[in-house]
């Protein structure tokens, strides 16, 4: 029997439906310590004061480490592809968003370590926030990051990523009508039902084992390396088989702290995040700003799109810039428009750093996109499923940034929900391909974009 | 009070791999004595399935039984590197790595086969655990038999290596975008009908049906292809219906902190599902395949969303459609509410606009 196009069962799954599959918190080590932190009160405060020295003494205490603990503080998501960072690993002297952490205590148990944390002598001056994206831009915006409250790097060190294509005014011009719409989808959980975990076990040999969550190790371990200026040779991580990971546990949410308390106290630390942490100091998917213009016929075709689009980053720009970039490729969805102008930014506020989730990017301007061409038809009186058929994808047709379509399968995937749904198609549309545009697929207005080449 | 029944529609394309691609995966095979394969990868496994599918691809690409092969993702001292599982990258690009193992240690079997047979290696092929001469297959020999002679015999180790890396694609004009190569592994394609039901004095929203259409190319295994569609279909109607972690945005106050107090969908709120698979091969997957892990909550959302204004004629372009947004939406069509029309102009969801709320931007059809 051949395994590919089988329905085998999960590799994993009689383990995981019985309870026996081992996860990081089923690990328990001899000698384990056991953290809390010091989180953030504030959505945005400048730190005054930070003293640790009695929290040291407390009953149980092993280690508590802040930012002066930490080799190198700043180390962002996307240090790795070279883009400056942003975020440091603990509060230093500000802080950002609530439950931000400052510090971290490793002690016999939890009771004994969040007594510590609540024996930290901390003194905050709390400063305005921010909260609404569309404020970012503001004059009298507050000033709650370093880097001001819109992103500046990206390429070039501009401040949005742009995406232009063809002539949006004249297509504006030529349109029979211009169709404006706004779309805000909201941030919502990860909810894992594994919360953030990990071990950190320092071995006889100076290395160290850590047990990970994570959805990347060796993204994470490098992580790891660069906050403690060590080789990888140095850790050996244990993982790849996760409780629920939506793209939060791409964070290292607690690898690279248990190491360092692991580091200063020499024994095992083990740092199990409570659902409320997981609920409310966990990155969420970001709240999205859409603005769609479209300039379109009155049998349409659309032919421009003037859109803008602010990414709430919250208080760190983690993945941000690479999410907005991602949807900036695909913000014309399934459809093909040759007029593009798009201005997209990611804006910084004083909600908990928002990061990657499952469809990042492209969730966001999928709904946008997908209820404005419902709006649109709507508006126009054309049938829907016409309306996507026209300005589908087709081999040959260009993306935003002027790369050929290989093997689009728009058209396929309507016709599919349309058979599946007993809708009857009028023909044109009944017979529509995804093969290359001409005839009456091909209007004046996408003979341009059309690519002949094989390359891509 | 009235129930009122919608229909919509969405469609939607999504990139498997790292946008702009540079995200390497790599993989390393080796065989017991007895032929037992044992692949090492590091992928971690999120509830993707990726143990299952890279297990798949390894056994056919090297002719065994799935059953002979074991996958190890656990730790960074046996395993090389994957980016990770995330991207929609696992099948595709961690795929490719498993697969390109997968046809050296093939290879290797069959340069030892050849000799242990006095066959030339081009002559053989593997199937279902057995060398056979091509177009002789009863001259055979089993993969077992060829591991041992290899461990005991030649005094070799059968073992092979994969990696995968789409070249990074640059931007290399920031004003427009421009990027110097092709900046995904491929791209999937779905569609999605949704069917609702609108209580016109509550306010609520009710999915009834998702009939949901997925291009992946090629589904290594469709029983996981349909865990993804419907795991991601009640994720999308989370999306559009229930879930938001600010529910007094844009105040952070007032969060939901535990699953009592934070609205997610539970089994109550399972819709009809009928899902359909396409396979429309890419051209440089494993046996063809496209991702689909991420797109699968992409679609959902406005299929909803067009489907509450097919049923109550309102549109809530602010996720998710709770009772008090449809409510609120209700209030203003019944007092008159609606786009400004203007010349050839059409404009919606003013209060929403940066044009309304900020001051610092504004954003018209002007260019």
């Amino acid at each position: 029997m051949k395994a590919v196009g089988a329905r085998l069962p999960r590799y994993d799954g009689v383990g995981h439906a019985t309870g026996r599959t081992v996860y990081v918190d089923d690990v328990r080590v001899n000698g384990m310590l056991h953290v809390k932190a010091l989180r953030s009160p504030y959505h945005h405060a400048a730190i005054k004061r930070l003293d640790t020295s009695r929290a040291e003494q407390m009953p149980g205490v092993a280690a508590i480490v802040t930012h002066a603990d930490v080799p190198l503080l700043v180390y962002g998501h996307l240090s790795a592809l070279g883009i400056p960072a942003d975020e440091p690993l603990l509060g230093k002297e500000d802080v950002r968003y609530k439950g931000q952490p400052i510090a971290v205590v490793a002690a016999e148990d939890t009771d004994a370590a969040q007594a510590a944390v609540d024996a930290i002598d901390i003194e905050f001056e709390e400063l305005p926030a921010l909260f609404d994206m569309r404020k970012a831009f503001d004059a009298d915006a507050p000033q709650i990051h370093h880097w001001g409250t819109i992103y500046p790097h990206f390429e070039g060190e501009m401040n949005v990523r742009q995406i232009r294509k063809g002539n949006v005014e004249q297509a504006f011009e030529q349109a029979d009508r211009i169709i404006q719409g706004v779309y805000r989808p909201a941030a919502i959980e990860q909810m894992p039902l594994e919360t953030q975990v990990g071990l950190s076990v320092p071995e006889p040999d100076g290395r160290f084992t850590i047990y990970s969550c994570t959805q990347a190790l060796y993204f994470s371990m490098g992580v790891v390396a660069a906050h403690l200026q060590m080789p990888l040779n140095k850790f050996k991580f244990v993982g790849g088989t996760v409780g629920g990971g939506f793209g939060g546990k791409v964070d290292t949410a607690t690898e690279t702290l248990c190491t360092l308390l692991a580091q200063k106290s020499g024994r095992p630390v083990k740092w199990r995040w409570t659902r409320e942490e997981e609920f409310l100091c966990s990155s969420t998917r970001a709240p999205w700003h859409m603005e769609i213009i479209d300039g379109v016929t009155s049998d349409g075709w659309i032919l421009g799109r003037k859109m803008l689009t602010l990414h709430d980053s919250g208080g760190y720009a983690r993945f941000s810039p690479y999410g907005v970039t991602k949807h900036s490729f695909h913000h014309t969805g399934a459809y093909t428009i040759p007029n593009l102008h798009f201005d997209g930014y990611v804006c910084f506020t004083n909600r908990v750093p928002t990061s990657a989730m499952r469809g990042y990017g492209v969730t966001s301007v999928s709904f946008a996109v997908e209820t404005h061409m419902s709006r649109i038809a709507e508006e126009l009186g054309v049938d829907p499923y016409e309306l996507r058929l026209k300005n589908a994808n087709r081999i040959g047709d260009t993306s935003p940034n002027g790369i050929r379509y290989m093997d689009p399968s728009t058209v396929d995937v309507l016709h599919a929900i349309a058979g599946a749904t007993d809708t009857e198609l009028a023909a044109p549309y009944s017979d529509a391909t995804r093969e290359m545009r001409s005839g009456e697929w091909l209007p004046g207005h996408l003979v341009g974009q059309l690519s002949h080449s094989e390359d891509h | 009070m009235a129930i009122h029944t919608g229909r919509g529609i969405a469609s939607i394309e999504y990139p498997t791999g790292m946008n702009q691609n540079g995200d390497p995966s790599q993989a390393w095979i080796k065989v017991k004595p007895d032929g037992r394969v044992d692949v090492f990868s590091g992928t971690s496994d999120i509830g993707n399935g990726s143990k299952t599918i890279q297990t798949q691809i390894v056994a056919d690409t090297i002719g065994v039984p799935y059953d002979w092969v074991t996958y190890d993702n656990s730790n960074t001292d046996s395993s090389p590197v994957c980016t990770g599982t995330f991207a929609s990258r696992a099948t595709f690009v961690a795929g490719k790595a498993v697969l390109k193992a997968a046809q050296r240690v093939r290879e290797r079997i069959l340069e030892v086969a050849g000799q242990e047979m006095e066959i030339s290696p081009e002559d053989l092929e593997i199937d279902d655990g057995e060398v056979m001469a091509k177009g002789a297959p009863t001259k055979k020999l089993s993969v077992g038999d060829v591991a041992a002679a290899a461990t005991w015999g030649h005094g070799e180790l059968i073992t092979g290596t994969g990696a995968q890396l789409n070249p990074y694609a640059a931007i290399s004009d920031p004003t427009t975008g421009e990027v110097d190569g092709v900046p995904h592994a491929a791209i999937s394609y779905a569609a999605c009908a949704a069917e609702v039901e609108v209580n016109d004095e509550t306010g609520e929203v009710r999915v009834v049906n998702l009939t949901q259409a997925y291009d992946v190319g090629k589904a290594i295994n469709p029983a996981l292809v349909e865990g993804q569609i419907e795991g991601g279909a009640i994720m999308g109607l989370g999306l559009g219906v229930l879930e938001d972690s600010y529910p007094y945005y844009p105040s952070a106050e007032h969060r939901g902190a535990d699953f009592g107090s934070y609205y997610n969908p539970s089994s109550a709120d399972l819709p009809e599902l009928h899902n359909i698979i396409i396979e429309n091969p890419s051209a440089d997957g494993p046996y063809g395949a496209k991702g689909i892990g991420e797109m699968s909550n992409n679609a959902q959302p406005a299929a909803i969303a067009t489907a509450v204004y097919d049923a109550v004629g309102v549109w809530v372009t602010e996720l998710p459609i709770t009772p008090e947004r449809v409510l609120r939406a209700l209030d203003a069509r019944d007092a008159g509410g609606g786009p400004r029309r203007e010349g050839k102009h059409v404009i919606f969801d003013e209060e929403l606009s940066i044009n309304t709320v900020g001051t610092g931007k504004t954003w018209t059809a002007e260019v």
